[in-house]
């Protein structure tokens, strides 16, 4: 039980020292996870460099050989003995995330979102039991799903899950600008169940100031444009973010 | 023209560029739009007061081609699309195929609009 102010100061200064620590615990993990980062591009860069391709074709998943390359660079059947898997790219070290969380949230959704870009779906294989990442699984699940053809995204949309989004693939504020009919909006055509990250990501993208529209946010470009322009962008971003296949 | 970057060298612009990108990325991946914007006007003041110099110095921003940040790479990809097309666009290829994040969003979207003519640089 705490009697006098003195024990409460002690206690707050103490607390102060531990999330200090904690920092400092987090930046030294950070700072190691940034170095064997820079590995592993370099060493990412030689294997591009000497015709490594994550396209490559392979042997489908569930069979004997499933993941073997069945082509090599040049599109030349592999012969067995000389197959390798496409994931034995000379990675260096694998990086390393860190066993602490970061002190605030905000550095934590960068820090597992930073994580997630960098490690790919084989995040959950370089994180020991238990590590605080799991706390955001069906994020980190939701974000490495395949692409899904544009009728598969639009039936998900009927069933909400963790980890993910009901997405417009017209951007529902500034149609709604430009005169579009709730109707239209809100229709199943216009409804995809995506990532929660990647609906966020996407959503950041429209509302970033870009060269290509001469310093304007691609959500300023769309301004006035048709429903099928606005329509065809929202589906190229889908594609080009691994989201739709097309 | 930005006086304080006026009175910076070439080198200096370009680990600006480099350090602006990669805390820009910070806030890109949790679309903090505000504080991305800020940084895309700053970026496009240094990459302006490049292009300004002799010779259009925008060329040292190939260096960061290689840089681990991957909107680090986008970026300086994107400032030398009109100097360095082929090299620049081929950098945008890797991230859009290659990464997970934004920059993978971002560099794709602007081999669309390329294709589409919708990006013409300058």
């Amino acid at each position: 039980m705490l009697c006098s102010d003195f024990d409460i100061r002690r206690l707050m200064a103490l607390r102060a020292v531990e999330v200090g620590l904690l920092r400092l615990k987090w930046l030294a993990a950070a700072t190691r996870f940034e170095l064997a980062m820079v590995r592993h591009h370099r060493a990412l860069k030689l294997a591009y460099k000497y015709g490594y391709n994550p396209a490559q074709p392979r042997v489908p998943a569930g069979q004997r050989e499933g993941g073997q390359w069945t082509v090599d660079a040049n599109g030349n059947p592999v012969r067995p003995n000389r197959t390798r898997l496409a994931g034995e790219v000379p990675t260096g070290n694998s990086p390393e995330i860190p066993k602490e969380p970061p002190p605030t949230t905000r550095l934590r959704n960068i820090a597992i979102r930073v994580i997630a870009a960098r490690l790919g779906p084989g995040i959950f294989v370089a994180a020991e039991a238990g590590s605080w990442i799991y706390d955001h699984k069906e994020e980190i699940s939701a974000y490495f799903d395949p692409p899904k053809t544009l009728d598969e995204l639009q039936k998900d949309a009927e069933f909400p899950e963790k980890g993910y989004d009901i997405h417009h693939v017209v951007e529902r504020a500034s149609a709604k600008q430009d005169g579009s009919e709730d109707g239209q909006i809100e229709s199943p055509d216009n409804l995809v169940r995506i990532s929660r990250w990647k609906h966020w990501m996407i959503n950041g993208y429209y509302q970033s100031s870009s060269d290509e529209f001469g310093g304007l946010t691609p959500k300023e470009y769309l301004e006035g444009k048709s429903w099928e322009e606005r329509t065809r962008v929202g589906l190229d971003a889908l594609a080009r973010f691994g989201i739709l296949r097309k | 023209m930005n006086s304080a970057l006026n009175q910076k060298s070439t080198a200096d612009l370009v680990k600006i560029f480099a350090e602006y990108s990669a805390q820009q990325y910070d806030h890109m991946l949790i679309a903090e739009v505000k504080q991305v914007n800020r940084y895309y006007h700053m970026l496009k003041a240094i990459e302006l007061e490049l292009k300004s110099r002799i010779g259009d110095q925008r060329r040292a921003l190939v260096l960061l081609y290689d840089n681990p940040n991957p909107n680090v790479r986008v970026k300086a990809a994107k400032a030398t699309l009109a100097i360095a097309p082929a090299a620049a666009r081929q950098v945008l290829e890797v991230v859009a195929e290659t990464c997970y994040g934004p920059e993978k969003l971002e560099a794709g979207m602007s081999l669309t609009n390329l294709d589409r003519g919708i990006y013409q640089p300058t």
